[in-house]
Protein backbone atom coordinates (compact mmCIF):
# COMPACT_ATOMS: atom_id res chain seq x y z
CA UNK A 1 0.00 0.00 0.00
CA UNK A 2 2.87 2.59 0.77
CA UNK A 3 4.27 3.50 -2.71
CA UNK A 4 7.82 3.55 -0.85
CA UNK A 5 9.34 6.07 -3.41
CA UNK A 6 10.00 7.63 -0.26
CA UNK A 7 12.49 6.57 2.58
CA UNK A 8 10.25 7.99 5.83
CA UNK A 9 6.44 7.27 5.71
CA UNK A 10 4.06 8.27 8.10
CA UNK A 11 0.35 7.44 8.83
CA UNK A 12 -2.13 9.93 10.34
CA UNK A 13 -4.96 8.95 12.57
CA UNK A 14 -8.19 10.86 12.60
CA UNK A 15 -10.73 9.90 14.56
CA UNK A 16 -12.65 13.26 15.31
CA UNK A 17 -15.57 14.54 13.01
CA UNK A 18 -17.96 17.15 11.93
CA UNK A 19 -18.61 17.62 16.01
CA UNK A 20 -15.39 18.92 16.64
CA UNK A 21 -14.22 21.36 14.07
CA UNK A 22 -11.15 22.43 16.52
CA UNK A 23 -9.84 18.86 15.77
CA UNK A 24 -10.66 18.95 12.27
CA UNK A 25 -7.49 20.71 10.38
CA UNK A 26 -4.17 19.66 12.39
CA UNK A 27 -3.66 16.43 11.00
CA UNK A 28 -4.00 18.02 7.91
CA UNK A 29 -1.63 20.60 8.45
CA UNK A 30 1.39 18.24 9.48
CA UNK A 31 0.40 16.05 6.67
CA UNK A 32 1.31 18.96 4.07
CA UNK A 33 4.77 19.58 6.15
CA UNK A 34 5.17 15.78 6.50
CA UNK A 35 4.66 15.92 2.63
CA UNK A 36 6.83 18.72 2.12
CA UNK A 37 9.94 17.01 3.73
CA UNK A 38 9.25 14.41 1.16
CA UNK A 39 7.70 12.36 3.39
CA UNK A 40 5.43 9.86 1.85
CA UNK A 41 2.27 10.58 3.63
CA UNK A 42 -1.19 8.80 4.51
CA UNK A 43 -4.21 10.05 6.97
CA UNK A 44 -6.70 7.47 7.82
CA UNK A 45 -10.06 8.31 8.73
CA UNK A 46 -11.87 6.34 11.06
CA UNK A 47 -14.79 6.53 13.90
CA UNK A 48 -16.39 9.91 13.27
CA UNK A 49 -13.02 11.21 11.15
CA UNK A 50 -15.01 10.18 7.43
CA UNK A 51 -17.24 12.88 8.42
CA UNK A 52 -14.56 15.51 7.05
CA UNK A 53 -14.42 14.76 4.30
CA UNK A 54 -18.05 14.86 2.98
CA UNK A 55 -18.73 16.94 -0.06
CA UNK A 56 -21.40 19.00 1.71
CA UNK A 57 -18.91 19.57 4.84
CA UNK A 58 -15.93 20.37 3.30
CA UNK A 59 -17.14 24.06 1.60
CA UNK A 60 -19.00 24.80 4.81
CA UNK A 61 -17.17 24.35 7.84
CA UNK A 62 -13.50 24.94 9.09
CA UNK A 63 -11.41 24.45 12.20
CA UNK A 64 -13.12 27.43 13.60
CA UNK A 65 -16.35 26.11 12.43
CA UNK A 66 -18.18 28.23 10.00
CA UNK A 67 -15.52 31.20 10.55
CA UNK A 68 -11.93 31.10 8.44
CA UNK A 69 -10.41 29.06 6.12
CA UNK A 70 -12.80 26.12 4.84
CA UNK A 71 -11.86 22.68 5.60
CA UNK A 72 -11.39 22.24 1.52
CA UNK A 73 -8.59 24.49 1.81
CA UNK A 74 -6.22 22.53 4.31
CA UNK A 75 -7.55 19.20 2.17
CA UNK A 76 -6.02 20.25 -0.71
CA UNK A 77 -3.02 21.68 0.41
CA UNK A 78 -2.02 18.54 1.83
CA UNK A 79 -3.31 16.17 -1.59
CA UNK A 80 -1.20 18.94 -3.71
CA UNK A 81 2.00 17.76 -2.71
CA UNK A 82 0.86 14.27 -2.45
CA UNK A 83 -0.94 13.39 0.45
CA UNK A 84 -3.38 10.44 -0.03
CA UNK A 85 -7.08 10.04 1.69
CA UNK A 86 -7.79 6.80 3.14
CA UNK A 87 -11.21 5.79 4.67
CA UNK A 88 -12.75 2.02 5.98
CA UNK A 89 -16.33 0.73 4.99
CA UNK A 90 -17.22 -0.06 8.60
CA UNK A 91 -16.26 3.92 9.75
CA UNK A 92 -18.32 4.96 6.54
CA UNK A 93 -21.16 2.83 7.38
CA UNK A 94 -21.29 4.19 11.37
CA UNK A 95 -21.65 7.77 9.95
CA UNK A 96 -24.47 6.60 7.22
CA UNK A 97 -21.73 7.48 4.42
CA UNK A 98 -20.59 5.72 1.09
CA UNK A 99 -17.95 6.81 -0.70
CA UNK A 100 -20.04 8.47 -3.31
CA UNK A 101 -20.64 11.13 0.03
CA UNK A 102 -16.45 11.70 -0.04
CA UNK A 103 -14.79 14.54 -1.72
CA UNK A 104 -13.05 13.01 -4.92
CA UNK A 105 -9.76 11.01 -4.13
CA UNK A 106 -10.63 9.37 -1.11
CA UNK A 107 -9.36 5.48 -1.33
CA UNK A 108 -10.91 2.82 0.59
CA UNK A 109 -9.02 0.08 2.76
CA UNK A 110 -9.86 -2.29 5.16
CA UNK A 111 -8.61 -3.38 8.59
CA UNK A 112 -5.67 -5.89 6.93
CA UNK A 113 -4.32 -2.79 5.13
CA UNK A 114 -4.26 -0.68 8.02
CA UNK A 115 -2.64 -2.70 10.27
CA UNK A 116 0.09 -3.21 7.39
CA UNK A 117 0.71 0.52 6.60
CA UNK A 118 1.14 0.90 10.51
CA UNK A 119 3.63 -1.59 10.91
CA UNK A 120 5.38 -0.62 7.93
CA UNK A 121 5.35 2.99 8.64
CA UNK A 122 8.00 5.65 10.63
CA UNK A 123 5.68 6.65 12.40
CA UNK A 124 2.02 6.33 13.35
CA UNK A 125 0.08 9.75 14.80
CA UNK A 126 -3.39 9.16 15.66
CA UNK A 127 -5.89 12.26 16.55
CA UNK B 1 26.11 35.07 8.70
CA UNK B 2 27.04 38.35 8.15
CA UNK B 3 24.61 40.10 5.09
CA UNK B 4 28.06 41.12 3.13
CA UNK B 5 28.52 37.46 2.28
CA UNK B 6 25.00 36.64 1.63
CA UNK B 7 24.97 35.47 -1.76
CA UNK B 8 21.94 37.05 -3.94
CA UNK B 9 18.74 35.17 -4.15
CA UNK B 10 17.72 34.00 -7.49
CA UNK B 11 13.81 34.15 -6.53
CA UNK B 12 12.30 35.58 -3.48
CA UNK B 13 9.09 34.13 -2.08
CA UNK B 14 6.99 36.00 0.02
CA UNK B 15 5.00 34.06 3.15
CA UNK B 16 4.59 36.81 5.39
CA UNK B 17 1.64 36.80 7.06
CA UNK B 18 0.61 33.03 6.25
CA UNK B 19 0.41 30.46 9.00
CA UNK B 20 2.59 27.24 9.46
CA UNK B 21 2.53 25.19 7.42
CA UNK B 22 2.74 27.48 4.18
CA UNK B 23 6.03 28.89 4.60
CA UNK B 24 7.29 24.81 4.40
CA UNK B 25 4.87 23.93 1.74
CA UNK B 26 5.69 27.06 -0.75
CA UNK B 27 9.14 26.56 -0.09
CA UNK B 28 8.98 23.21 -0.94
CA UNK B 29 7.04 23.71 -4.07
CA UNK B 30 9.02 27.16 -5.23
CA UNK B 31 12.36 25.01 -5.01
CA UNK B 32 11.62 22.96 -7.07
CA UNK B 33 10.97 25.18 -9.88
CA UNK B 34 15.03 26.30 -9.45
CA UNK B 35 18.01 25.17 -10.86
CA UNK B 36 20.86 22.89 -9.03
CA UNK B 37 22.65 25.14 -7.42
CA UNK B 38 20.33 28.43 -7.19
CA UNK B 39 18.92 30.37 -4.36
CA UNK B 40 15.60 30.95 -2.64
CA UNK B 41 14.97 33.70 -0.16
CA UNK B 42 12.00 33.09 1.83
CA UNK B 43 10.46 35.97 3.64
CA UNK B 44 8.55 34.77 5.60
CA UNK B 45 6.87 36.02 9.86
CA UNK B 46 5.50 32.56 11.36
CA UNK B 47 7.85 32.59 14.63
CA UNK B 48 8.52 28.95 13.80
CA UNK B 49 10.13 29.56 10.69
CA UNK B 50 13.48 29.24 11.84
CA UNK B 51 13.31 25.59 13.32
CA UNK B 52 10.79 24.52 10.61
CA UNK B 53 13.67 25.47 7.93
CA UNK B 54 16.21 23.78 9.66
CA UNK B 55 14.37 20.69 9.42
CA UNK B 56 13.34 20.70 6.58
CA UNK B 57 16.58 21.58 4.90
CA UNK B 58 18.20 19.05 6.76
CA UNK B 59 15.30 16.61 5.37
CA UNK B 60 15.81 17.14 2.12
CA UNK B 61 18.55 17.74 1.85
CA UNK B 62 19.08 21.40 0.21
CA UNK B 63 21.79 23.71 2.20
CA UNK B 64 19.65 26.31 4.36
CA UNK B 65 22.88 29.19 4.36
CA UNK B 66 21.43 31.73 6.73
CA UNK B 67 18.62 33.08 8.40
CA UNK B 68 18.27 36.34 9.65
CA UNK B 69 15.77 38.34 10.82
CA UNK B 70 14.73 42.10 10.11
CA UNK B 71 11.98 44.01 11.92
CA UNK B 72 9.51 40.92 12.24
CA UNK B 73 10.32 39.49 8.93
CA UNK B 74 12.64 36.19 8.61
CA UNK B 75 14.72 36.09 5.52
CA UNK B 76 15.81 32.49 5.08
CA UNK B 77 18.18 31.92 2.11
CA UNK B 78 18.44 28.06 1.01
CA UNK B 79 20.19 27.08 -1.72
CA UNK B 80 18.90 23.86 -4.02
CA UNK B 81 21.11 20.66 -3.76
CA UNK B 82 19.59 18.22 -5.29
Amino acid sequence: MWADNSETKILYVQTHGIADPGRSATPFFLAAAAAAMEFEVVIYFTMYGPTLLRKDVVDRIGPKGEQGQPLRYFVEQATGLGVRLLVCQPSLDLNDLSLDDLIDGVEMIGGATFNELAVSADAVISF
Amino acid sequence: MPESSAPAADQVLDCTGLACPLPVVKTAQAIKNLDQGQVLELLATDPGVEPDMRAWSSRTGNDLLGISKQADVFHVLIRRVK
